[in-house]
């Protein structure tokens, strides 16, 4: 749906980049999603991305931080974010994204879930722009 | 009486859901607003890009039935570059590089016609003999004198270049010119020479929208000129906010981390 509406509500596809900063193939994989549940650790929220830190667990109870990129936060605020209130340091996530191409604990998040269910966009889809 | 007042907070409910239901289906078609002196006024706070990452479902599907009450056309579809081979085969190095090289990614100011398809709104003011478009992305500005003036004669090469407008009928036409080259015109490794110019056309065609049309010449890179169309659309309420790039910009470094990787070859 989203895609038709790229084409109906007539923006310059084929050739943009519909990103706020760099393309999403730059630093990401479309084609390797991931999704991690843990306990956000650190919230950057700056620009040209915001940047939170999410520690996992693992079985074995080890700890992994991983490092998710997202919108700007001029981008969230129209999305209904509110910096210190939607996400705090110390709340449980869940986080659907694309991971790295170099780094292997770091992604591109593109929704965040809250312990309450409530979910919101973080970050742009898979293969925006570069094209 | 409990059951009563869920009665009517039963049918008060379904009430407010039908008026919402007809106003969401039922667009509001506003005249184009015009200034003292007849020409359709710009002004207004607008985006141009990037409506299925800002907006939800729900604000796509108004605009679509917006297009679909107002009438609009879908916009002609987008063509290549129509680079000579040469220029080709360097904006193919750059696609097959992922964009990395990008001059955006760097926090560098975009050229036109790339900023006006950015993701971040802009406002329009338009003044007797001026207008300025105010961009959030990089703290940008234009000043385009409407008032038949010509270039100045001193243009250094500039990121967004020098613009003077005129008005053909209802429309606002941008000349612009004295680009540098750090800028790419609209997508990934769309290069371009100091001998770029730019035509800018904005038709407030309805009161919500904008048709935004640029035709790129550069006789250096392009065989023939480039032609590209969007749709701007006007954000009642929305403001300009600050967006400053280079605050906490660690994509150079990873960038420079890819180059040294041996991923990637120089182009």
């Amino acid at each position: 749906m989203k895609v038709a509406c790229a084409v109906a509500c007539g923006l310059l596809v084929g050739t943009v980049s519909l990103v706020a900063h760099h393309s999403f193939a730059a630093e990401y994989d479309g084609e390797k999603p991931v999704t991690v549940s843990g306990t956000v650790a650190k919230i950057d929220w700056m620009n040209p991305h915001i940047y939170f830190y999410v520690d996992v667990k693992d079985d074995k109870g080890g700890v992994t931080q991983w490092k998710f990129e997202g919108y700007p936060p001029n981008m969230l605020v129209r999305q209904g974010w509110k910096r210190d209130v939607t996400m705090k340091v110390g709340d449980k996530v869940k986080v659907f994204g694309w991971r790295a191409r170099v780094n292997p604990t770091q992604a591109a998040s593109r929704e965040v879930t809250f312990a309450d269910g409530s979910k919101l966009n973080s970050g742009p889809p898979a293969g925006t722009g570069g094209q | 009486m409990t059951r009563l007042l869920t009665s009517i907070a039963f049918v008060l409910a379904l009430l407010t859901s039908a008026a919402l239901i007809a106003q969401g289906e039922k667009p509001v078609l506003k005249p184009v607003p015009r200034t003292a002196d007849g020409k359709p006024d710009l002004s207004g706070v607008w985006v141009g890009g990037g409506f299925a990452l800002l907006f939800g479902e729900a604000e796509l599907e108004a605009i679509r039935k917006y297009d679909a009450a107002a009438g609009r056309k879908p916009l002609p579809p987008p063509e290549p570059p129509p680079y000579k081979p040469e220029a080709e085969k360097k904006r193919q190095e750059y696609l097959a590089r992922r964009g990395i090289d990008d001059p955006m990614a760097r926090c560098l100011l975009s050229g036109v016609p790339r900023i006006t398809v950015r993701p971040l709104p802009f406002e329009i003011i338009q003044q007797r003999d001026r207008v300025v478009i105010l961009y959030e992305v990089h703290h940008a500005f234009r000043f385009i004198p409407t008032d038949g003036r010509p270039h100045p004669d001193d243009i250094e090469p500039s990121y967004l270049g020098d613009s003077i407008g005129r008005w053909d009928g209802d429309t606002l036409v941008v000349d612009v010119t004295g680009f540098n080259t750090n800028t790419w015109l609209v997508g990934v490794g769309t290069i371009h020479s100091e001998k770029l110019r730019v035509t800018e056309r904005y038709t407030r065609d309805t009161h919500d929208t904008i048709i935004y049309e640029a035709t790129m010449e550069d006789p250096e890179v392009l065989t023939k000129p480039w032609k590209q169309y969007a749709t701007l659309r006007l954000r009642p309420g929305e403001r300009i906010r600050e967006y400053e790039c280079i605050e906490n910009n660690e994509d150079i470094q990873r960038f420079e981390k890819l180059l040294q990787s041996g991923e990637f070859k120089k182009p």
